[in-house]
């Protein structure tokens, strides 16, 4: 038997997660590509240290689990002295997380872009900052958009492992009401959907950003 | 095709003699039919249980879940479960039996039926020398730390003043980490609990700020499971009677049972 | 009180290592398999199984694994089904495999031009035949890269067991976490350990990537 009317009660205790869940993707995401865009020009464009070392990283994150990573800087971090809220924490483990994926694709990106582009630009007496912004990133960008798109939707839906850490977000919602009215199906299931919703509403975000940001490609 | 109608009906058969297994509604006979019965324990509230080096669960409740299984002359299957998962472990018949130092409270009545009292239990707040607390409404705007849908998560929904930020977490592990890592310097949690922490961690010894509510341990079940209800309640009382539970806790709690307990 | 040398640390987490690579494991054939049979179908054409496929993707990419992981062992058995941690575990990351492998295997098809269908019909193949000799030899090749490189979420996904009280790496590592308080020590050889089970195959990965595309 199934009561989702039960849920009904709970209505501002999944909003409020809900909220939470919005606000950290929204900032994280920001952050995260910001990081990533760093990250992936250094690693195209630095020396072989500064390579080094982002490549040190993004291997590191890549390939251990989200759930660790939030573990080991919520718990383990304040045995170095270094204490971050639960709210803090989550913010720089997603952060860290989505900056390692984006480097990744973004520095497929500036590959992609031809050495001729760079010359050229030299030539017309760019320096190397405004080449990069006005000549190599948006054609970079547009070529790894969809990839991007899916990474960032794929930390958000992670995002639901925060949580575990007390933080009040959408799964913690649906923790709580299922601890308080032992309704475990219904509470889960409404949660999906709405995760589900925002991965639609995350996606159709990016599209309606991507239409402005690569806007050159309709007007001539 | 002979062979094919006899492997179809054999299955058929098979599968509706499952579908009875799991139809009928008497769990003590079920525990004796598949001479095996299956309780859940704590693996992360010492001392009612806790891992050892072995990682197997050890402790009052994994004590008290191998009399029930002895007494009832089965096997016993010990399930670690966390506190925030073991009502559904019940509701959804995963074990038979919750020993997980389990309180009473009217909204846990709803989902599940309860047994008599083994093991005496106080919860309180505790926390680090140097936070002032002395009652339950100095809790305002102080954070607290607490494990999900516990007796003592209720408690404090009820009684502690709007404005105290209550951090719950997962399972009681992550709770104590919490508290231990200095995440959190206020914890809601039993008495025994923290007497286990401060011997560990001396340093970080938490200390007794107040008294939330003495919520004795029962064993839970699936509701409406009167012959079970019965069969525990008879073996808990044989227990009392012949000192096994005064045993018990003079094991892990070095001392004995408190006077009356059980009346 | 029962003290944990580093030797029982290490001992302890090797041991649960090996039940998070017998879940990645049977979670990965069990995806490649789901993968494989959605792929086949939607090698039909037939606008309706390409619908349902679609939404099958939709569906298990657009929620979280976590939310997958306590619907199938909760959610399940309220309604009637009864699963265990490692039963329920098993399905939702299968679940979550093949939508993704599903996904990746199709880009590969689609990068093998259409003309190759075309030709192949002319030459008189049927539909199986120009799969089996024409498309699946080049798509296997194309596909074999991001699939391995994928093993490597698989294997992370399976951390989320722990949540559902799956014990294995991640789980051991918040029990001994709780035994000895040491977070620091313990999170960082529990991560240790998931590197050096993701990051060969990150790198095989790689390696068939640039392979591919020299032979290309």
């Amino acid at each position: 038997m199934l009561y989702f009317s039960d849920l009904l009660q709970y209505s501002d205790v999944f909003l409020s997660g809900l909220k939470t869940t919005v606000e950290l993707t929204v900032l994280t995401t920001i952050l995260g590509v910001a990081l990533g865009t760093v990250c992936a020009t250094v690693r195209q464009y630095g020396n072989r240290a500064s390579q080094r070392v982002v490549s040190v990283y993004v291997e590191l994150i890549r390939n251990t689990p989200f759930i660790v990573q939030l573990f080991f800087i919520f718990f383990g971090l304040p045995a170095l002295g270094m204490m971050l809220s639960p709210w803090q924490a989550s913010m720089i483990a997603l952060t860290i997380n989505l900056g390692a994926y984006s480097a990744e694709i973004i520095r497929a990106g500036l590959a992609s872009i031809s050495k001729g582009q760079m010359e050229a630009a030299k030539v017309l007496g760019l320096n190397f900052r405004q080449t990069l912004t006005r000549v190599i990133f948006i054609p970079a960008f547009e070529k790894i958009y969809p990839a991007l798109t899916s990474q960032c939707i794929i930390v958000m839906l992670g995002s639901a492992v925060i949580s575990q850490i007390s933080v009040q977000d959408l799964t913690y919602a649906a923790n709580l009401v299922q601890s308080r009215n032992f309704r475990a199906f219904e509470s889960y299931f409404v949660t999906a959907l709405m995760y589900l919703g925002l991965s639609i509403l995350l996606r159709f975000a990016f599209n309606a950003l991507g239409k402005r940001l690569f806007a050159y490609r309709t007007a001539n | 095709m002979n062979r094919l109608t006899k492997l179809l009906s054999k299955t058929l058969i098979i599968a509706a003699s499952f579908s009875a297994l799991s139809a009928s509604a008497d769990v003590l006979q079920d525990i004796k039919d598949r001479n095996l019965i299956r309780i859940a324990v704590p693996q992360d509230f010492p001392p009612f249980g806790s891992i050892g080096t072995d990682l197997k669960p050890q402790g009052i409740d994994v004590d008290m879940a191998n009399y029930i299984a002895t007494e009832m002359g089965v096997k016993v299957e010990i399930v670690p479960v966390t506190s925030a998962n073991r009502i559904p472990y019940l509701q959804t018949k995963k074990v038979d039996l919750v020993i997980s130092s389990l309180g009473k409270n009217p909204e846990r009545e709803k989902a599940i039926d309860f047994s008599t009292p083994y093991a005496p239990f106080f919860l309180g707040v505790f926390g680090s020398k140097d936070v002032a607390v002395t009652k339950i409404d100095e809790l305002a705007d102080k954070t607290v730390g607490v494990t999900r849908g516990s007796v003592e998560d209720l408690e404090l929904e009820k009684n502690a003043p709007k404005s105290v930020n209550v951090r719950r977490f997962e399972d009681n592990n992550t709770t104590l980490t919490a508290y231990l890592s200095g995440q959190v310097n206020l914890i809601a949690t039993g008495n025994l609990v923290a007497a286990e922490i401060a011997k560990r961690q001396p340093k970080r010894a938490p200390e007794n700020k107040f008294m939330l509510k003495d919520s004795p341990c029962y064993i839970g079940m699936a509701k409406g499971e009167t012959a079970l209800q019965a069969k525990v309640n008879e073996l808990i009382k044989g227990a009392l009677a012949s000192g096994e539970l005064n045993d018990i806790s003079m094991k892990w709690l070095k001392a004995p049972l408190p006077k009356g307990f059980g009346a | 009180m029962i003290e944990f040398s580093n030797y029982d640390i290490l001992r302890n987490l090797l041991f649960a290592t090996q039940w998070t690579i017998l879940l990645s494991l049977a979670a990965f054939i069990g995806g490649t398999t789901v993968a494989l049979t959605l792929t086949a179908l939607r090698l039909t054409r037939n606008p309706t199984i390409q619908r349902i496929v679609k939404v099958y993707v939709e569906l298990f990419q657009g929620t979280p694994l976590l939310m997958q992981m306590f619907l199938c062992f909760f959610g399940l058995s309220m309604l009637g089904y009864e699963i265990s941690a490692w039963g329920a575990a098993i399905l939702s990351l299968t679940f979550f495999t093949s939508a993704f492998l599903v996904e990746i295997w199709r880009g590969c098809i689609d990068t093998l031009p259409k003309g190759q269908w075309e030709a192949s019909r002319c030459l008189g193949l049927s539909f199986l035949q120009t799969l089996r000799f024409i498309i699946l030899p080049q798509a296997i090749r194309v596909a074999t890269a991001p699939t391995v490189g994928f093993s490597v979420q698989v294997i992370k996904g399976t951390a989320l067991a722990s949540v559902i009280g799956f014990v294995e790496l991640t789980k051991v590592g918040t029990m001994l976490n709780n035994a000895t308080f040491e977070p620091f020590k313990i999170f960082t050889l529990v991560a240790l350990i998931y590197f050096v089970l993701c990051y060969p195959l990150s790198l095989y990965s790689k390696h068939l990537e640039k392979k591919f595309n020299v032979s290309r």
